[in-house]
C-alpha cells in the first residue's frame, strides 16, 4: 500500500523540516507550501490526504486558505487540521466553522498530532512502527 | 468666561425638607445652579437616562424605593455622574454603607449649613472626576498589560515550538545515534522545554483568568482517577529527585462535579510544587477523603516534606506573582503563578483551597470539591418542600455528527453554545439544566428536569429545537440536533417521609432515565 500523503502549510521553514522529519519517519510522504496562494496549487497538484494548515501566513491567512478548499469540489473533502501558535480559544470556533478537524496549538505534542493525523486519515489508531532515518532530504525544503 | 450653570437633580418626597433645600441655593448666584426637583425613584431614572444631570441630591426613603436599593438604582441609571445621599440623623450607618454602594458623599438632614451645601457639591463632583479618570487610566494600563502578555506569550510559542521538534527528533534518534551523554543532555533540553512550555502557558492562563474568559465544564468527575493519572505523570519528575510519591486513596470516594481537564491541571500544580519545595529523599503524599465536617465535599490533600511555610504566608501564596522570601528556596521558583491559578480554578468549582503548615515539618495544601448529588442538583427546582409531589419531565437534546463520531474539540465547542442556549429556554426557578452526566457515546447529550407535565415538557421541547433550528445553519454542516422529552409519574410521598429522603427517591428516578437515554444511545452508536 502506498503511503499517506500530507501537505504541509506553514511559512515558517524551521517548522516545515520539522514537520518533514517527523511525518516521514512515520511512512508519510509529505509535500509543502509557505503562504496561503501556493498552499490551493499545491493541493491542487498533489491532491493530498490531509492539510496540516498554519493560521498566520502571507498571502492569504488559514481562514482564507480553508474557505477556497471548501469552495473548491475537488478539494472540500480533504480532512484539514490547523496547527497554530494562536490563541486556540480565540480561533477554535471559527477554525471549527471553517470545516477543520482539529485546533492543535503550537508546540503540538508528537504523540498528540500522530493520533489526531491518524484519526483524521481513518487509520488505526495503534502507532506505526517508528521509523529510523539518517539523513532526511533537506533539498525538497529549501524553496 | 461665564461657567456653565450646575445640573442638580434633587430626588425628595418630603416637601420640607425640598423647600429647605432650594433656600439654600438661593444664596447662590441665580445662574451658577440649576434644580430640578422629582418625588419618586422612577421619574429620577428616567431623568438621568436623558444625561443632563451634574450631580444628584438623593433621599434615602422614597415612596418607590428604599435604603440602599435607591442608591443601587441610581448608580445604575448614571454610573459616571457623582450622587450625594440625603439621611436622617439616625441613619449615618446606612449612609456609610450607601457610600460603599456608589454614592460620593453623605449629608444628614437638618446639620447641614447654607454655605456648605454648594461647596460639598462641587467637591463631589471634582472628586468624582479625578477618580473616574484613575480608574479609565487603571483600566488602559490592564488591559494594555493582558495584550501583552497574550501576545508576547503567542510570540514565544513558535521558536519553543522549532527547539520542542528538533530536540525530539535527535532523541528519538531520526538523525542518527547519540551517544549516552548526548542522549542525557538532550533530555535535559526538552525539560527546560517543557518547563518554559507550562509557564507560557501560565501566562496566558492568567491573563484569561483577568479577563473572565477561563473556561469551565462541570461534569461527574472521578478524583481517585485525576489522581492516578497525576501520580503517574509526574512520578518521573519525583523519581528524578529521589522522592517518593505516593498516593492514597480511602476505600469509596463518590464523584464529584468539577471539570475533569481543570482538576488534573490543579493536581499537576499542587503536586508538582510539592515536588519542587521538598528536597532530595523526602516524600510527597496525594491523600483523598470525604471531608469530616461536610459530608457533601471531597477533600484532596498534599503533604510534602519540605521546608513548610510559616504561618504569615499561608494566604498570601496564592496571590498573584507570590515568591517565597525564604532563602533556602531560592533558585528556579517558577513565575508565581500556579497556586493562583489553582485558587481560582478551585473557587470557579465551588471549592476551597487552604494551606496548612509548621516551618521546617513540610506543608499541606488542601482542595475541597463538592460531591456530585443529583438530589443537591435538582432540590432548586423543587424549592424545598412547595414543589415536592410535582409531576416531572425530562427533556433530553442531543448533539451528533452524520459521520457517526465528535472530535473531543467539536464536542466542547458545541456544548459551550448549546448549555448557552438551552440555559436561555428554562424556566430558572422551575427547570434545572443538568452536568454533563458521564460519557454518552457518539452523541453528546444534555438533560433539563423540569417541575411540569407533558403539555409543559412538548412546550420546552419545542422551544429548544426552534432555537437549534435557528442555530443549527451556521455551525457546523455535518451535526444533528434533536430534543425529546419523557415525563415521569409525580413520585408519591409516603407519611412521614423527610423531605431530604424523597428527593433522593426522585432523583434516584431521574437516574434511571438518564441511564436508560444514554445506553439506548450507546447500543445505536455500537451498531
Amino acid at each position: 500500500m502506498s503511503n499517506k500523503k500530507i501537505l504541509i502549510v506553514d511559512d515558517d521553514p524551521d517548522m516545515r523540516l520539522g514537520l518533514h522529519i517527523r511525518l516521514k519517519a512515520n511512512h508519510y510522504d509529505v509535500v509543502f507550501a509557505a503562504d496561503g496562494m501556493a498552499s490551493i496549487a499545491e493541493a491542487r497538484k498533489h491532491m493530498p490526504d490531509l492539510i496540516i494548515l498554519d493560521l498566520g501566513l502571507p498571502a492569504g491567512d488559514g481562514f482564507s486558505v480553508m474557505e477556497r478548499l471548501k469552495a473548491n469540489d475537488s478539494l472540500a473533502l480533504i480532512p484539514v487540521i490547523i496547527v497554530s501558535a494562536r490563541n486556540r480559544h480565540a480561533n477554535l470556533e471559527r477554525a471549527l466553522k471553517a470545516g477543520a478537524m482539529a485546533f492543535l496549538q503550537k508546540p503540538v505534542d508528537n504523540a498528540e498530532l500522530l493520533a489526531v493525523i491518524r484519526r483524521a486519515l481513518g487509520e488505526p489508531a495503534e502507532p506505526k512502527k517508528l521509523a529510523y532515518l539518517s539523513e532526511p532530504n533537506r533539498r525538497n525544503l529549501l524553496f | 468666561m461665564k461657567e456653565k450653570a450646575l445640573q442638580i437633580l434633587l430626588v425628595e418626597d418630603n416637601a420640607g425638607d425640598a423647600r429647605l433645600l432650594r433656600e439654600m441655593f438661593s444664596k447662590e448666584k441665580p445662574d451658577s445652579f440649576e434644580l430640578t426637583h422629582l418625588l419618586r425613584m422612577s421619574d429620577a431614572v428616567i431623568h438621568l437616562a436623558k444625561g443632563k444631570t451634574d450631580i444628584v441630591l438623593l433621599d434615602m426613603g422614597l415612596p418607590d424605593g428604599h435604603g440602599l436599593d435607591t442608591v443601587r438604582r441610581a448608580h445604575a441609571a448614571a454610573p459616571s455622574v457623582p450622587l450625594i445621599v440625603l439621611t436622617g440623623l439616625d441613619d449615618e450607618a446606612l449612609a456609610a454603607e450607601a457610600m460603599k454602594e456608589g454614592a460620593q458623599d453623605y449629608l444628614i438632614k437638618g446639620q447641614i449649613e447654607n454655605r456648605a451645601l454648594p461647596r460639598a457639591l462641587r467637591h463631589a463632583i471634582e472628586r468624582h472626576r479625578m477618580q473616574s479618570e484613575t480608574e479609565i487610566i487603571r483600566m488602559q494600563q490592564m488591559q494594555f498589560k493582558d495584550e501583552f502578555l497574550s501576545h508576547v506569550s503567542h510570540e514565544l510559542r513558535s521558536p519553543l515550538t522549532a527547539i520542542y521538534q528538533f530536540v525530539t527528533i535527535l532523541l528519538d534518534r531520526l538523525a542518527g545515534d547519540l551517544n549516552r551523554d548526548q542522549g542525557e543532555y538532550l533530555e535535559i533540553v526538552l525539560k527546560n522545554v517543557k518547563q518554559l512550555q507550562s509557564m507560557i502557558n501560565d501566562l496566558l492562563e492568567v491573563t484569561r483568568v483577568q479577563a473572565g474568559k477561563l473556561l469551565i465544564d462541570l461534569e461527574r468527575t472521578s478524583i481517585p482517577d485525576a489522581v492516578i493519572y497525576t501520580v503517574n505523570t509526574l512520578q518521573g519528575a519525583a523519581a528524578a529527585k529521589e522522592i517518593a510519591l505516593r498516593s492514597d486513596i480511602e476505600g469509596q470516594i463518590p464523584s464529584v462535579c468539577a471539570d475533569p481537564t481543570r482538576l488534573q491541571q490543579i493536581l499537576v500544580i499542587l503536586v508538582d510544587n510539592a515536588i519542587r519545595f521538598t528536597p532530595a529523599g523526602g516524600t510527597v503524599s496525594v491523600q483523598v477523603r470525604m471531608l469530616e465536617e461536610d459530608p457533601n465535599f471531597v477533600v484532596l490533600k498534599v503533604s510534602d516534606s519540605g521546608h513548610g511555610i510559616s504561618p504569615d504566608m499561608t494566604e498570601r501564596i496564592f496571590e498573584r506573582l507570590f515568591q517565597s522570601p525564604d532563602p533556602a528556596l531560592a533558585g528556579r521558583k517558577g513565575l508565581g503563578l500556579g497556586l493562583y491559578i489553582c485558587k481560582e480554578l478551585v473557587t470557579r468549582q465551588g471549592g476551597k483551597i487552604w494551606a496548612t503548615s509548621a516551618p521546617g515539618q513540610g506543608a499541606v495544601l488542601s482542595v475541597t470539591l463538592p460531591v456530585f448529588s443529583l438530589p443537591n442538583l435538582i432540590a432548586p427546582a423543587f424549592g424545598g418542600e412547595r414543589r415536592a409531589e410535582c409531576p416531572i419531565t425530562l427533556v433530553v437534546t442531543e448533539i451528533g455528527s452524520e459521520t457517526g463520531w465528535l472530535s473531543d474539540e467539536v464536542r466542547a465547542e458545541q456544548s459551550h453554545w448549546a448549555r448557552d442556549l438551552l440555559q436561555q429556554c428554562l424556566h430558572s426557578d422551575l427547570d434545572v439544566l443538568l452536568p454533563k452526566m458521564g460519557s454518552t457515546g457518539a452523541v453528546e447529550l444534555f438533560f433539563i428536569v423540569a417541575i411540569t407535565d407533558d403539555i409543559g415538557g412538548e412546550a420546552i421541547t419545542k422551544r429548544i429545537c426552534g432555537r437549534l433550528e435557528d442555530r443549527a445553519h451556521i455551525q457546523h454542516p455535518r451535526l444533528t440536533y434533536a430534543s425529546t422529552y419523557r415525563s415521569i409519574e409525580a413520585v408519591s410521598r409516603k407519611t412521614n417521609e423527610s423531605t431530604a429522603a424523597h428527593l433522593e427517591n426522585v432523583a434516584t428516578k431521574i437516574q434511571e432515565l438518564i441511564n436508560e437515554e444514554i445506553s439506548s444511545r450507546m447500543v445505536r452508536s455500537e451498531q
